[in-house]
């Protein structure tokens, strides 16, 4: 089969069905999850719940990561902490930033936004890239890393690399026609849409979940029900 | 008396050695013979001389006959070589050195015309160039297009049958094409599709440029082949870069300077307009390094995204104005309710089955107590 085909079909139906079964996929993790032990709150709050929300992600968002030293996960693994918080932004500013991003989103939601010039997206990659690499390189040498990872870590670790590293591939122009470049790309994003379901990499809408939860039992200042 | 040679033809035209010599050095540098293997293999001798080349093959060999078929299609790749270089290059190629039969140029008619082709095919069977514009279709045995009351497969198997080479040009001819847009009722393919027992090579554009048709005619005839060809038999010489490659826009793209929409800044000033929709990097064709009008111009250089025209399935391959990396098929609304809800529902189930599961077991571990 020819590349353009090929690419036709990972752009077209493959993308398609990648993309219902991480909706459908997500929808049935945050079912699950909610309805895992949900009990009416019988408890009367003495603070504000929604204040609770928003100081968790003031904190947790905006200040602490810029003042890591005060926190022990800083302290204890600061390589994990560094190398993950720069991973985090460079694929943020990427999928939200970059111009064949934001028009993947413009086709969805019919609407766009300004982008980043793509020499920024470069280095993001690259930052993105190294930090993955370092991150690996870590879980392989740390013996206390090294004795928790399991299968599923090393795949979910592959499965989030190849569409940074295909992405970058593409962009460069480098070793391959584009259209085989483009490829591989969508076949890391199909793999990554279908596989985040699946995983544990599900925690970038489950982390909203439950920080929300937690802030607002932190603000409720009453015993949890 | 032996044939004439495509040299005496075109002095009998009024075309002067130096003219002549031009022409062979212009018709060199298109059709990249200083490339090719049999002057690559002279140069092992001697320093190639690729204008001499064409001139030794021109003064030596005989007019090379081409019948020119035209199944479904808008004729707009005959139109674009009426226009092309004219009177130099393209001119002189087709209607001096070469084209025998071509419905839409050709003077002759209805039975006369017909017969003019049936001569040609039997005089040089074996020997013609069989050039087709407008895709093959083969729906209900070929009705859908018919000429003189004979179906376009007829017709076409008839012409491959006796050609020494047969050349695909537009997309239509080469991929199907517009006819073949989706839902394609007429059951329109490409040549190489239905005639599988010689090599077809394509031609692909919408027009194709007419400067490499003819380069390829020409290459032909001086080689005595068909060009090296890609995976999808385009000659590599035409069609080895992207658009994208070549284009002069290139430099913004990679300094990510964009145009957003038609009349912003961006696009006064000239910058990348794959925002817009440009299809340049997956598009193999000559127009950014060939140009079209005797190099005036081509689509994205006069403010226009590249449309993909010669790549299979261009009609089909997502909006002409939607960015090259939005995806091809996207789910509505209801879609993503079904999967939303689909999923929602599953994993509710799932909850109040591990409910049930969790009672039973709080059930009888306090019955046991």
């Amino acid at each position: 089969m020819a590349w353009d085909e090929f690419l036709r079909f990972l752009r077209g139906p493959m993308f398609y069905a990648a993309i219902l079964f991480f909706l459908g996929g997500m929808f049935f993790r945050l079912a699950r999850v909610t309805f895992l032990g949900w009990q009416r709150d019988r408890v009367p709050s003495k603070g504000s719940k929604i204040g609770g929300v928003f100081i968790t992600y003031l904190k947790g968002i905006l200040i602490l990561p810029f003042i890591p030293w005060v926190r022990m996960t800083f302290n204890k693994n600061a390589l994990t902490y560094i190398a993950g918080g720069f991973f985090h932004l460079s694929l943020f500013a990427i999928i939200f930033f970059g111009a064949p991003h934001m028009l993947v989103w413009k086709s969805i939601l019919g609407f766009g936004w300004p982008t980043l010039p793509a020499p920024y997206i470069d280095w993001f990659a690259a930052i993105g890239i190294v930090s993955l690499i370092a991150l690996l390189i870590n879980r392989l040498v740390h013996p206390v890393l090294k004795k928790i990872t399991r299968t599923a870590d090393w795949f979910n670790w592959t499965i989030v690399f190849l569409p940074f590293v295909t992405g970058y591939v593409m962009s460069r122009h480098l070793w391959f026609e584009y259209q085989v470049a483009f490829s591989l790309h969508m076949i890391a994003v199909d793999l990554l849409l279908i596989w985040i379901p699946l995983s544990r990499i599900s925690h970038f809408m489950l982390y909203f979940f439950s920080r929300t939860i937690h802030g607002a039992q932190f603000g409720k200042r009453a015993v949890t029900p | 008396m032996a044939e004439k040679t495509i040299y005496e033809h075109l002095k009998d035209e009024g075309v002067s050695r130096r003219e002549f010599m031009k022409f062979c050095g212009l018709l060199a540098g298109l059709m990249g013979v200083e490339f090719s293997p049999p002057v690559k293999a002279l140069a092992a001798v001697k320093a190639p001389d690729p204008a001499q080349a064409v001139a030794t093959a021109l003064k030596s060999k005989p007019k090379l006959p081409i019948i020119w078929l035209e199944l479904q299609d808008c004729a707009g790749c005959t139109e674009a070589i009426s226009r092309s270089w004219s009177p130099s290059l393209v001119n002189l190629v087709l209607n001096k050195i070469a084209l025998d039969y071509q419905e839409t140029l050709m003077a002759a008619a209805g039975f006369q015309a017909e017969e003019a082709k049936k001569q040609t095919m039997k005089k040089y069977h074996g020997k013609y160039v069989l050039v087709v514009e407008g895709s093959p279709t083969i729906g209900e045995d070929g009705i859908y297009c018919t000429i003189g009351g004979r179906s376009n497969m007829e017709l076409l198997k008839e012409a491959a049958e006796g050609a020494a080479a047969i050349i695909a040009t537009g997309n239509c001819a080469a991929f199907g094409g517009i006819p073949k847009a989706n839902p394609n009722p007429t059951m329109a393919k490409g040549v190489w599709e239905v005639i599988t027992d010689k090599p077809v090579l394509n031609i692909p554009g919408c027009p194709a440029i007419p400067e490499v048709t003819t380069g390829t005619i020409v290459y032909f005839l001086v080689m005595g082949k068909l060009p090296q060809m890609d995976s999808l038999n385009r000659p590599m010489t035409f069609y080895g870069h992207t658009i994208h490659d070549h284009c002069l826009r290139r430099p913004f793209y990679d300094a990510g300077k964009f145009a957003d929409s038609f009349d912003d800044d961006g696009a006064l000033a000239g910058h990348c307009l794959y925002k817009l929709g440009c299809k340049g990097p997956t598009t193999y064709n000559a127009c950014s390094s060939l140009k079209w009008y005797q190099g005036l111009s081509f689509p994205v250089q006069s403010n226009h995204p590249c449309l993909a025209c010669s790549e299979p399935n261009f009609w089909d391959g997502g909006g002409f104005y939607q960015g090259q990396s939005a995806p091809l098929n996207r789910p509505d609304v209801a879609a993503f309710g079904i999967a939303a809800g689909a999923g929602a529902a599953l994993g509710l189930a799932m909850a109040g089955a591990n409910a049930v599961n969790k009672k039973r077991a709080e059930h009888k571990s306090k019955s046991e107590e």
